[in-house]
C-alpha cells in the first residue's frame, strides 16, 4: 500500500522531473550521483557556495558542511514524500547569484549567514532533484546518489577554494576565486532575469 | 550552436566585442594593482546588470555605437598611456560593460540551456580580458610597453572602423 502511495506521488511530480532527466541517460544511483554536477543550476549554486565557504573556512569550520547536508537531507526527504515545488529552480538561481556576489566581494561574513545559506542551498538542491522515474526502488537509489554527489561536489569545491585562498595565499589565487564567483553570479543573474521576465 | 559552446563562441565571433574586451584587459594591466585585480571581478557583474536591462526590454539607446566607441576610447587610453584615478577608470569601463552586457542579454536564447549558454559567454568574456591582461603585462619592459601601446592604437583604429561601418 505504502509503495503504491509513493509511486502515485512520484507520478504526480513527473512534470518537473522532466526538466532535467538523468545525466548522460544514466539511471539509478550513478545517475543521481552525477546529477548535481551535470545540471547547470545545481552545479553553479553548489560551486558558488563552495567557493564562499572556502573563503570563510577558518571562521566557519565544518558547520557549513553539516548545515548543507542537513538542508539537502530535508529537501530530498520532501521529494521522497512527493513535495516538489516549481520554485526550487528559481531558488537555486537566486542562491547562486547571492553566493557568487558574496564570493566576488570577498568580505568577512558572520557564521549565521553562512549556515543559513548552507541550509537553503542544500534544501534547494534537494527540492529540485526529483528522480525521473516512477519506480520506487530506482527513485530511492537516485535520491541517495544525488545526496552523495551533492555533498562530494560541495566538499571538493569548498576544499579547492580554501586551498587557493589560504594555503597558496597568493594575490592571483585569491582573485581567481573571486573571478569564479563573479562569473557564476553574472550567469545566474542573466538567466534569473530571463525566467522572471516571462 | 546552443548551450555552453554556443555561449563560449558568441563573444569570440564579434570583432567589436573582442577588441573592447582585450582593450579592457590591456588597460587593467597597464594601470597595475589594484585595477588589474578589480577589473576581472567587477566587469562580469556590471555586464550582467546590462544584460538584465536587455532581457527585461528596458530601452537603452545607442548600444552599437556604445560598443564601437568602447574600442575607440579604451584603445586610446592604452595608446596614450593615460592613468586616470581608479574610480574614473572603473566608471568608464563599467559604462561600456553595460552596453556589451545589454547586447548579450538581448541575444540570450530561451530554453533549458540558457544557463550553460550564459556561463559560456561570461567565461569567454573573462578569457578575452585575461588575453589582454597577459599581453598588457609586457608593459613592465620598455619594448613591451611600446608593443602594448601599439596594440591599444590598433584597437582604437579598429573601433573607428566599427563606428564608420555603423554610419554607412
Amino acid at each position: 500500500m505504502r509503495r503504491a502511495l509513493v509511486a502515485t506521488a512520484f507520478a504526480f511530480i513527473a512534470g518537473p522531473a522532466l526538466a532535467h532527466p538523468p545525466p548522460l541517460g544514466i539511471p539509478g544511483f550513478l545517475g543521481g550521483l552525477l546529477h548535481p554536477a551535470f545540471v547547470p543550476a545545481h552545479l553553479m549554486a553548489i560551486a558558488a557556495f563552495g567557493i564562499l565557504c572556502g573563503q570563510h573556512r577558518v571562521a566557519w569550520g565544518i558547520a557549513d558542511l553539516a548545515a548543507f547536508a542537513a538542508g539537502l537531507a530535508a529537501g530530498l526527504g520532501a521529494i521522497a514524500v512527493a513535495y516538489a515545488p516549481q520554485w526550487a529552480g528559481l531558488a537555486l538561481l537566486v542562491l547562486a547569484l547571492t553566493s557568487g556576489v558574496l564570493a566576488a566581494l570577498a568580505k568577512p561574513l558572520p557564521p549565521f549567514l553562512g549556515l543559513a545559506l548552507a541550509a537553503m542551498t542544500g534544501m534547494a538542491v534537494g527540492l529540485d532533484s526529483p528522480p525521473d522515474t516512477i519506480k520506487v526502488d530506482e527513485a530511492n537509489r537516485m535520491l541517495a546518489g544525488t545526496a552523495l554527489g551533492a555533498v562530494i561536489l560541495f566538499a571538493v569545491t569548498r576544499e579547492l577554494s580554501a586551498r587557493l585562498v589560504q594555503a597558496l595565499a597568493r594575490p592571483w589565487t585569491r582573485v581567481g576565486v573571486r573571478v569564479l564567483g563573479s562569473w557564476i553570479a553574472a550567469s545566474a543573474a542573466l538567466v534569473l532575469a530571463m525566467q522572471l521576465s516571462r | 550552436m546552443g548551450g555552453f559552446l554556443g555561449g563560449l563562441a558568441h563573444p569570440v565571433l564579434g570583432p567589436d566585442h573582442i577588441a573592447a574586451m582585450v582593450a579592457v584587459g590591456l588597460w587593467g594591466a597597464f594601470l597595475g594593482a589594484p585595477a588589474i585585480y578589480l577589473l576581472p571581478v567587477v566587469f562580469p557583474l556590471v555586464m550582467a546588470a546590462g544584460g538584465v536591462l536587455g532581457i527585461l526590454g528596458v530601452p537603452l539607446p545607442g548600444i552599437e555605437i556604445g560598443i564601437a566607441s568602447s574600442a575607440v576610447i579604451l584603445g586610446l587610453m592604452v595608446a596614450l598611456a593615460l592613468r586616470p584615478a581608479l574610480w574614473i577608470a572603473a566608471v568608464l569601463v563599467g559604462l561600456f560593460a553595460v552596453f556589451h552586457g545589454y547586447a548579450h542579454g538581448t541575444e540570450l536564447p530561451a530554453g533549458a540551456d540558457a544557463l550553460a549558454y550564459s556561463a559560456g559567454f561570461v567565461i569567454a568574456t573573462g578569457m578575452l580580458h585575461l588575453c589582454g591582461i597577459a599581453f598588457g603585462l609586457l608593459a613592465r619592459w620598455p619594448q613591451g610597453r611600446l608593443a602594448v601601446r601599439a596594440a591599444g592604437g590598433a584597437i582604437a583604429i579598429a573601433g573607428l572602423l566599427f563606428l564608420g561601418r555603423l554610419a554607412v
